[in-house]
């Protein structure tokens, strides 16, 4: 009984940190109709300055979460407003090459100036004991920020006008702009938000994981099951879908060994896909 | 066309001649006078700390052949040339690279690169144009099992590093008597992952969990969950640095932990202890070549001592075996070209597998796989942040301490 309590507590938690991850990806792609290759290397970048404010200055990531929040926001808009603006209404193969060139020299760029080695921030914070489980406390705080996260975006995509233009946007782009919402802006602003996600993910993940450039392609691989399952272009389909990849991942690890965990993972994805292509919570029209 | 067109088109026409013809001459006397070995290296990509290396050590070794004059063939000194190609980790564009050396620039020798896989992959390209490659950082036995004539590795198999192990911690903790092991799905960290349940059932203790992961996993709570429901006496974990680190971290995160604790080959890179910090102190592991070792033998670097010395001085850092096994490789190809004294393709190959040298890595002798003979590899354990060697007995530096709690 014990182990499964870990097990689900593992999943709720690992989902959690998925949902993080992936709901700037989704925000993105259900957008602006852009699969943005760049959102594995803009977490490690995240990462990584997290890492060197640690490392070198002392700062501890929660202080810095706002100050790579905001030069990943920067750093985002302005790929948008001087580059994928340019071809964003062109075949989404397009786009994709573009952004897979930029991610080739983002990612050799931080291989060249860091290296590949893996680096850590060592917080071990410890861990809570509650009963038969544990729960690590950078964990806990990482899903703590990572929820935090979520919800915050959640909010302002629903609270304030500029969330709203970018849901009126994603409906129709056409009205929109009658309506007169600036859509190259709008653009902008929400490439700008999803690499400002990608970065706050990267300083959680900063506390958790190794931060290495090996593990880009990684996280963009999860990006893309975390919205199939759960359905593009919405937090809640983000959130849906970061935990359930979790806790498939982590009860297909206990049952059938961690070699089918991914397997598992996948499989879901392809399950839905066939069955459910807008994804568990996804809005017909938006698959 | 006027006058001065003409003069000014058959002036360009002279120097462009002149200058092919120079170049023509330059070539053939360079192909003359210089030894050229061909590395498709990662310098770029998931393995460019590895591929570094290689490439620093290499450096190092014929930046001294060059200054001593070159290496003997016959009765003159031919200087070395090293050519590099980056395949930026891509296995695929590694062969494309080793045969842009082999057609291109008409090396002699192929140095191949880090991993069993990417070996494996420039070592048939190797035995295709029939020109020896010396793989360094390359020992599982499946790469060394397709009867290639041309590959030779100066690691030993990893077969030897399981069953000593076993019998050192059994004599060290008698109490142990199960074990759980969990293994990266690849080419090396599996067969070591195989190769420890064998080696530990062999001699009578039991495996209370075995499981493989898939590269590219980022968490390994499931599995570490599941190895504490076992209560293993000795828990055995195969990777890379990145999901070693990550294991152990997670291992401190769940309260998961034995009396032994084992990563393969975690610290015998330094950037697993780096990134681990007080977390490394009672993980014991296993290695090829230690720098606390004392061999002496021929080639530049006469003594293990003058090895690291020298890379010391160079780098700042303490070499792994990576560094080791690599500097070495390039005494095998001057062993050879010394022992022949020409550069006939098919007599350089048969010198090569008649290598039996001593260096300042150890001995060289290649068995009829091609892999360096096995020999006593050490076990060894970090305490208080720094590498101890364990066994054997010849650079032993320290005694086992139980993991910390």
């Amino acid at each position: 009984m014990a182990i499964y309590l870990q097990t689900l507590v593992n999943g709720l938690m690992l989902g959690a940190l998925y949902a993080c991850l992936a709901v700037g990806f989704s925000l993105v792609w259900g957008v602006l109709n852009v699969i943005n290759m760049l959102h594995g290397s803009f977490i490690i970048l995240g990462g990584y300055l997290t890492y060197f404010a640690w490392h070198a200055y002392g700062i501890h990531p929660v202080i810095m979460l706002p100050v790579v929040a905001a030069l990943m926001f920067a750093l985002g808009f302005a790929l948008q407003r001087g580059l994928i603006n340019k071809v964003v209404s062109a075949p989404v193969l397009t786009t994709l090459t573009l952004t897979f060139g930029l991610d080739m020299i983002l990612y050799n760029a931080m291989t060249y100036f860091f290296t590949a080695t893996p680096r850590r921030i060592t917080l071990d914070l410890g861990a809570i004991s509650l009963g038969p489980i544990t729960l690590p406390v950078d964990r806990l705080l990482g899903t703590g920020l990572a929820l935090l996260l979520t919800l915050l975006l959640y909010a302002v995509m629903r609270g304030s006008s500029i969330g709203r233009a970018i849901v009126a946007v994603r409906m129709d782009r056409m009205a929109a702009e009658l309506m007169g919402i600036r859509t190259d802006r709008i653009y902008a602003i929400t490439f700008g938000i999803g690499a400002l996600m990608a970065g706050a993910a990267g300083v959680v993940f900063a506390t958790i994981f190794p931060i290495t450039t090996n593990v880009t392609g990684i996280w963009l691989g999860k990006a893309f099951v975390v919205c199939v399952v759960g359905g593009l272009g919405s937090v809640p389909g983000a959130l849906v879908g970061g935990l359930v990849l979790g806790l498939v991942e982590s009860f297909a690890g206990h049952w059938f060994g961690p070699q089918q965990a991914m397997t598992a993972g996948f499989l879901l994805m392809l399950v839905l896909l066939l069955t459910r292509p807008t994804g568990l919570v996804g809005v017909k029209g938006y698959e | 066309m006027s006058d001065m067109g003409l003069l000014r088109s058959a002036r360009l026409a002279l120097l462009a001649g002149g200058l092919a013809a120079g170049l023509l001459a330059a070539g053939a006397a360079k192909a003359q006078e210089v030894i050229k070995i061909g590395a498709p290296l990662a310098l770029t990509g998931g393995l460019a700390d590895e591929g570094k290396k290689q490439d620093i050590v290499w450096k190092m070794w014929v930046e001294k052949v060059n200054a001593a004059g070159g290496l003997q063939v016959g009765d003159k000194k031919m200087k070395v040339e090293l050519i590099e190609y980056d395949y930026q980790s891509e296995g695929q564009r590694a062969s494309q690279l080793a045969e842009k050396l082999i057609n291109d620039d008409k090396v002699q020798f192929l140095f191949a690169p880090f991993g069993s896989g990417h070996t494996k992959i420039v070592a048939g390209v190797g035995e295709r144009y029939q020109i020896p490659t010396i793989a360094c950082v390359a020992s599982s036995e499946s790469v060394f099992d397709q009867t290639f004539k041309h590959l030779f590795g100066t690691l030993s198999p990893n077969g030897g590093m399981t069953t000593a192990m076993v019998k050192l911690f059994k004599e060290k903790y008698p109490e142990t008597k199960t074990i759980a092991v969990l293994g990266r799905d690849d080419v090396f960290p599996k067969s070591m992952a195989e190769g420890i349940a064998k080696a530990a059932e062999a001699q009578g203790l039991t495996v209370a969990y075995k499981e493989l992961y898939p590269v590219g996993t980022m968490d390994h709570a499931a599995a570490l969950s599941s190895i504490k429901a076992t209560k293993p006496d000795w828990i055995y974990i195969t990777g890379y640095t990145q999901d070693l680190i990550l294991a152990r971290k997670q291992m401190q995160d769940l309260g998961v932990t034995a009396p032994i604790v084992t990563m393969v080959t975690g610290p015998s890179y330094k950037e697993f202890t780096e990134g681990l910090g007080k977390l490394a102190n009672g993980i014991t592991s296993s290695s090829w070549w230690h720098h606390a070792t004392s061999y002496t033998g021929e080639g530049v670097w006469p003594t293990t001592a003058a090895f690291y010395e020298e890379f010391k001085a160079k780098t700042g850092g303490d070499p792994d075996y990576v560094h080791g096994s690599c500097a070495a490789a390039g005494e095998v190809i001057a062993d050879a070209l010394e022992r022949t004294g020409s550069l006939d393709k098919a007599k350089l190959r048969d010198a090569i597998a008649a290598t039996d040298i001593q260096t300042f890595y150890g001995p060289i002798k290649f068995g009829p796989n091609g892999m360096n003979l096995p020999r006593e590899l050490p076990i060894i354990q970090v305490q208080d942040e720094t590498i101890k060697v364990l066994a054997p007995a010849a650079i032993k530096n320290a005694d086992m301490i139980a993991m910390p709690k």
